[in-house]
């Protein structure tokens, strides 16, 4: 069984069906405050002129944890449009994810898959990876194992609003520990290229899979156990 | 690479304890001026615990100048150094397992809009366990 609801412009599909009303409102509500297509959201109150400092303590804590992930990426991830307006999608939907992830808690064996980017419960789980190139293919799968749990993959989207900057990569997969860092991480690298990628891979437990436009492949050491398991 | 930096470390260490030698037996001359002789032999650094382990060297004396340097103890030796290289390198396509979608629980790729998602293998996933 399976639950599948949209939000936050995308599909998120819950396996199975847990404390669905409770996960259903966190993003819910996420969408509510840090959507810039709701124009009523406190983030598009923002982007019209509230001061931050008369913002919540919620998105101000969002706004403040992207910022430091852009410190953190050498600036390849960055909460900001070329404009200067303030854009989290590109950690909203992370969150809601680790909010959803920490509600399930007590509860075993379940995925939590939202516009791609994915959840588990823990280790056990095969994922497989799209192919940027063929959209109803597989370029492979990968098997979470240990206390890898998160699997994030960014690429030349159909939604490419939160990735900027001239492209090395055409798709980037990110595994980690938490989805927030996987997210974030996957971002960063499909912006920043292969500096990036090696920022990431030096200073962070996290496996990777990147494509280049050409359609090369690399990965990291752990990427290749994860992809023959 | 970092094997490169933690050897460099270590023969920065080294330079030191060479350095506090050439001060305690002739003058305060820099160890790295050529005028600066050191006696020929072979000299043993401290174990330098780095944060990829431990790691010692050994550079040899000619003729008053450094002519080699030999890792005793590197971290690449062991296994545990394995892990430590996380750089992402080339892989070939016949390298990562060709896998079928009903082989896998879930689909991760790049953001999807809610109309992408209609048409997307997930959305096949879905309707099959739903």
């Amino acid at each position: 069984m399976i639950y599948v609801f949209e939000t936050m412009g995308t599909v998120v599909s819950l396996e199975p069906p847990l404390k669905v009303p409770e996960v259903e409102a966190i993003f819910a509500a996420y969408d509510e405050r840090f959507s810039l297509y709701r124009p009523t959201s406190e983030l598009s109150q923002v982007r019209d002129g509230k001061p931050l400092h008369d913002s919540s303590q919620q998105l101000r804590d969002a706004y403040a944890l992207a910022l430091d992930w852009r410190e953190k990426t050498g600036g390849a991830f960055t909460p900001h449009r070329p404009d200067g307006i303030i854009d989290l999608s590109g950690i909203v939907k992370a969150l809601a994810m680790d909010a959803a992830g920490r509600v399930l808690r007590d509860k075993s064996n379940w995925l939590l898959n939202a516009g791609g980017d994915v959840l588990a419960s823990g280790p056990g789980a095969s994922v497989g990876i799209a192919d940027p190139s063929d959209r109803l293919g597989l370029l492979t799968s990968v098997m979470l194992v240990n206390e890898r749990r998160a699997v994030a993959t960014s690429g030349i989207a159909e939604r490419g609003d939160h990735i900027w900057g001239r492209g090395t990569f055409a798709q980037v997969t990110v595994v980690a520990d938490d989805i927030i860092t996987a997210d974030v991480l996957a971002t960063a690298i499909m912006a920043g290229g292969w500096d990036t990628l090696n920022l990431a891979t030096d200073g962070w437990d996290v496996d990777v899979l990147a494509i280049d436009r050409a359609g090369n492949l690399a990965a990291t050491p752990g990427m290749r156990t994860l992809v023959a398991a | 690479m970092k094997t490169r930096v933690v050897v460099g470390s270590a023969i920065a260490s080294l330079a030191v304890l060479v350095t506090g030698w050439v001060v305690g037996t002739t003058s305060n001359i820099p160890v790295a001026t050529s005028a600066t002789k050191l006696a020929d032999g072979k000299y043993t650094g401290d174990t330098e615990q780095t944060r990829y382990g431990a790691v010692q060297v050994e550079i040899t004396v000619s003729g008053g100048a450094i002519t080699d340097v030999a890792a005793l103890q590197l971290t690449n030796a062991d296994s545990r150094s394995q892990e430590i290289s996380n750089t992402a390198a080339p892989i070939l396509r016949d390298e990562v397992l060709k896998a079928q979608t009903a082989s896998v629980a879930t689909v991760s790729g790049a953001t999807y809009t809610t109309e992408g998602y209609l048409t997307s293998l997930q959305s096949a996933l879905d309707k099959a366990k739903a």
